[in-house]
C-alpha cells in the first residue's frame, strides 16, 4: 500500500485512517463514463465534419474540443489514486478529524457534541464494491464532512462509535 | 400586564387565537374582492341611472351582482370561522402545542428549553385591533417557526413571559406554581429618527440612485429623446421603496435587555419586539461601509439558529443594531457577550473594527499574502480572547466576526496551491445557518495550524463549562461543569 500523501497543514501526531483503495475503482468507473459521455458529445460535430454533412465546421474546434476533454480525462484519471490516498480521517477524544485533497488541501474538525445526525449512503456502484459513504451533519450548513469509500463493516462500526461519542458529549447548539 | 400573572396549561386546557384574526390575515383578499364586485356594481349602478332603459346589455343585474357579494361574504365568512375555529393552542410546562388547518390537519409541538428567540409582530392592520402575532423560533434554520396569530397584545406578553420563564428554568413558586411574572426591561440605547434617515442617506442606495441619476442624464445627452427617462421611472420608484422600506422598518429602534434576554424594538408601521433569550447568539457580525466610516457608525448582525438567513423578513431580524456608533456597537456586544474575555474590551474590539497592524494582540497575513491580498492583508487578522475568538476583514469594506468559542460547530483548514506556494493557510469556522460565516483569510501557515488546533481544545473546554441550556436555572452550572472535567480527567487516565 502506498504511503498516505501528506500536507503542510496536517495536524501533528495524528495518524489518519485510509479509505478503501476501492474507490479508485468506483472514481475510475464513474468519472470515465462521464468522461466518455461527453467525449462523444463533442466529437459529433467533428463526425458530422469527416462525413461532409457539416463541411463549414472548423478543423481546429473539431479537433481542439475532444481533445481537450480527452486530456482532462487522462489528467482526472491520473489524479484519482493519489485524491483517494488523501482522504484520511481520525478519531480523537473529542472529535472528528477528516483530512483530503492533494492540491486544495482541507483538514475539517468536526466535534462530537456539535453533531446533529448521521448519514450512511450507499450507491448501486459503491453496493457492488461493499462501499458506503458517511456524511456527518453538524447545525451549521458549512459543515461539509463527508467521507467516502468506506468499507461497509467500517461505516456502521464509525456510525455507532459516532452516535454513542456524540451521545456521550451532547451540547445544546 | 404584569398584575395579571399568566398560568401555563393542564394537558387538557386548550386556547383559541383572536376570532378577528384571518380577517387581519386575509384582509387583503377582502378588500381585493370587495373593490372588484363593489366597482362593478357602482358602474351598474350608474349605468342604470344614467341610462335610458336599466341595465344595458353587457352590465350585469343588480340582483346578481348582490348575489356574488353574498357569496363571497358567505365564503369568505365560513372559510374564516373554520380557520379560527381549527386552530387551537396551548402551553404546557414542557411544550407548546399548535393545532391548525381544516383539511390538511397540523399538530405541532415544539420543546420550550429549545426556543432560540421569541419575536412579538404588530402588523399595522393588527395593531389597529390591538393584537399580535407571536412567534416562537427553535433551531431549524429559520424554515418554519411556530406562530401565533393574532393574540390580544397583553396575552401575547403574558405568553413570552411565560415560555421565557420555562426556557429559563425559574424558580417556579411552590405555592403558585403556575404563575409566573414578567421579566423586567432595562433600557440600554434608542436611536433617534435623524440617525435612522442618515443611515439611510447615507448608503449603497444612495450610490446607486446617483449612479442612475448620472447615466439618465448622459443617456438623454447622448439620444436626445425625452422618452428615454421614462424607462427610468420603474428603477427610481424601487429606489424610493427600498428607503421607505429601511426608514419604516429601523424607525424607532430600541435595545433593552431583561433576565429573559435582549429585547429589540423596532418598526414605524410594522413593529416588532425581538426577544433573544441569552446563549442563543451564535455569531456576531459589525460591519462598516466607506460611506459610513467618516460618521464612525457600524452596523451589528447576529447569527441566532431560530432566524436562519432570514430571506422572508429581509433580512431585518437578524440586525441587533442597524446604524450605531462605536460606544453604541460596544453596548450591545456587551449584552451579547457578558463575558469578552478581555481585560480592556473597548480597546480590542476598537482595533478589531479599525486595523491595520497587530495592535491589541491581532495577528494579520504575512507578508507573502500582499501577493494574493495587496489592500487588504494588514487588515485581515485574527485574535482569540478566552472566550471568544475575532475575526477582522476588509480594508474598505470593514468587518469583525466574534464567535464565542462554545458556540462553534467545525472548523476547517484549507489551503489551495498558489496559498500553499506561499506559505499560507484559510482558516474557517462554521456557525449556524446567518448572516456570519466567520473566516480567516491568508493566515501564516503555522498561526493557522497553531489556531486550529488550539481552537479545537478551546472550543471542546467552553462546552463543558456552558452546557446548561436554562439561564437563569438555581443548578449550580460551575460545579457540574469541575465535575464533567473531573470524569474527562479520568476518562484520560
Amino acid at each position: 500500500m502506498p504511503e498516505q500523501h501528506s500536507s503542510a497543514i496536517d495536524p501533528a501526531d495524528v495518524k489518519f485512517l485510509r479509505v478503501s483503495e476501492k474507490l479508485v475503482t468506483a472514481r475510475f468507473i464513474e468519472r470515465g463514463i462521464v468522461g466518455l459521455i461527453l467525449l462523444a458529445l463533442t466529437s459529433v460535430p467533428l463526425i458530422l465534419r469527416l462525413t461532409d454533412v457539416w463541411g463549414g465546421y472548423p478543423a481546429w474546434l473539431g479537433w481542439g474540443l475532444p481533445a481537450v476533454i480527452a486530456i482532462s480525462i487522462v489528467w482526472e484519471m491520473i489524479l484519482i489514486p493519489r485524491q483517494v490516498r488523501a482522504i484520511g480521517y481520525a478519531e480523537r477524544n473529542d472529535d472528528l478529524l477528516i483530512r483530503s485533497g492533494i492540491m486544495f488541501h482541507r483538514v475539517m474538525v468536526v466535534p462530537y457534541g456539535r453533531m446533529q445526525y448521521v448519514d450512511v449512503t450507499m450507491g448501486p456502484l459503491e453496493r457492488m464494491l461493499g462501499l458506503s459513504t458517511i456524511h456527518l451533519h453538524t447545525a451549521s450548513p458549512g459543515t461539509n464532512a463527508l467521507i467516502n469509500g468506506l468499507p461497509a463493516g467500517e461505516a456502521a462500526r464509525l456510525r455507532e462509535q459516532l452516535s454513542a461519542r456524540g451521545e456521550a458529549k451532547l451540547a445544546g447548539l | 400586564m404584569s398584575e395579571q400573572p399568566f398560568t401555563t396549561d393542564a394537558p387538557e386546557s386548550w386556547h383559541r387565537v383572536h376570532p378577528v384574526s384571518p380577517l387581519v390575515r386575509g384582509w387583503v383578499a377582502v378588500v381585493a374582492v370587495l373593490f372588484i364586485f363593489g366597482r362593478n356594481s357602482l358602474e351598474t349602478l350608474f349605468s342604470s341611472s344614467l341610462g335610458n332603459s336599466g341595465p344595458g346589455p353587457g352590465g350585469a343585474p343588480a340582483v346578481l351582482v348582490l348575489a356574488v357579494v353574498g357569496a363571497a361574504v358567505v365564503i369568505f365568512g365560513v372559510s374564516f370561522f373554520l380557520q379560527w375555529r381549527f386552530t387551537r393552542y396551548q402551553v404546557t410546562d414542557e411544550h407548546v402545542h399548535i393545532n391548525s388547518g381544516v383539511i390538511f390537519r397540523q399538530q405541532r409541538r415544539a420543546r420550550i428549553d429549545r426556543v432560540q428567540a421569541i419575536d412579538v409582530v404588530q402588523p399595522l392592520v393588527a395593531r389597529a385591533f390591538g393584537l399580535a402575532e407571536l412567534k416562537f423560533e427553535v433551531a431549524d434554520g429559520g424554515k418554519s417557526a411556530m406562530k401565533l396569530s393574532f393574540l390580544k397584545l397583553a396575552e401575547a406578553k403574558r405568553l413570552r413571559a411565560a415560555i421565557l420563564a420555562r426556557a429559563a428554568g425559574v424558580v417556579i413558586d411552590p405555592q403558585a406554581p403556575q404563575h409566573i411574572q414578567e421579566a423586567p426591561e432595562t433600557h440600554i440605547l434608542a436611536l433617534k429618527p435623524a440617525r435612522i434617515f442618515g443611515a439611510a442617506i447615507f448608503s449603497s442606495t444612495t450610490v446607486f440612485a446617483l449612479i442612475v441619476v448620472v447615466a439618465s442624464i448622459v443617456a438623454l445627452e447622448w439620444t436626445g429623446h425625452p422618452g428615454i427617462l421614462v424607462a427610468a421611472i420603474p428603477i427610481f420608484i424601487g429606489i424610493g421603496a427600498q428607503y421607505w422600506k429601511t426608514i419604516t422598518g429601523d424607525f424607532n429602534f430600541r435595545v433593552a435587555v431583561s433576565p429573559d434576554g435582549v429585547r429589540l424594538h423596532y418598526g414605524m408601521l410594522e413593529t416588532r419586539a425581538q426577544t433573544i433569550p441569552p446563549g442563543r447568539v451564535q455569531a456576531v457580525g459589525i460591519s462598516q461601509g466607506p460611506i459610513w466610516r467618516p460618521f464612525g457608525w457600524y452596523r451589528v448582525h447576529v447569527n441566532v439558529a431560530g432566524y436562519g438567513s432570514d430571506v422572508s423578513e429581509g433580512g431585518s431580524r437578524t440586525v441587533m443594531l442597524p446604524v450605531g456608533t462605536l460606544d453604541e456597537v460596544m453596548a450591545v456586544l456587551g449584552l451579547v457577550f457578558p463575558n469578552p474575555g478581555v481585560e480592556n474590551p473597548f480597546e480590542v474590539f476598537a482595533a478589531g473594527l479599525q486595523g491595520p497592524g497587530n495592535a491589541q494582540g491581532f495577528v494579520h497575513s504575512p507578508r507573502s499574502a500582499r501577493w494574493i491580498d495587496p489592500l487588504a492583508w494588514r487588515y485581515n487578522a485574527f485574535r482569540a480572547t478566552d472566550t471568544a475568538l475575532l475575526c477582522r476583514h476588509g480594508r474598505f469594506f470593514r468587518r469583525l466576526q466574534v464567535v464565542p468559542h462554545e458556540r462553534t460547530q467545525s472548523l476547517v483548514l484549507a489551503q489551495g496551491p498558489l496559498m500553499a506556494a506561499l506559505g499560507l493557510v484559510n482558516f474557517e469556522l462554521h456557525s449556524t445557518v446567518g448572516p456570519i460565516r466567520p473566516v480567516v483569510h491568508h493566515m501564516a501557515l503555522a498561526a493557522g495550524r497553531a489556531l486550529f488546533d488550539e481552537q479545537a481544545a478551546r472550543a471542546a473546554t467552553a462546552r463543558r463549562i456552558h452546557n446548561s441550556e436554562r439561564w437563569l436555572a438555581p443548578s449550580d452550572t460551575a460545579a457540574s461543569s469541575q465535575l464533567d472535567l473531573s470524569k474527562e480527567q479520568q476518562r484520560g487516565d
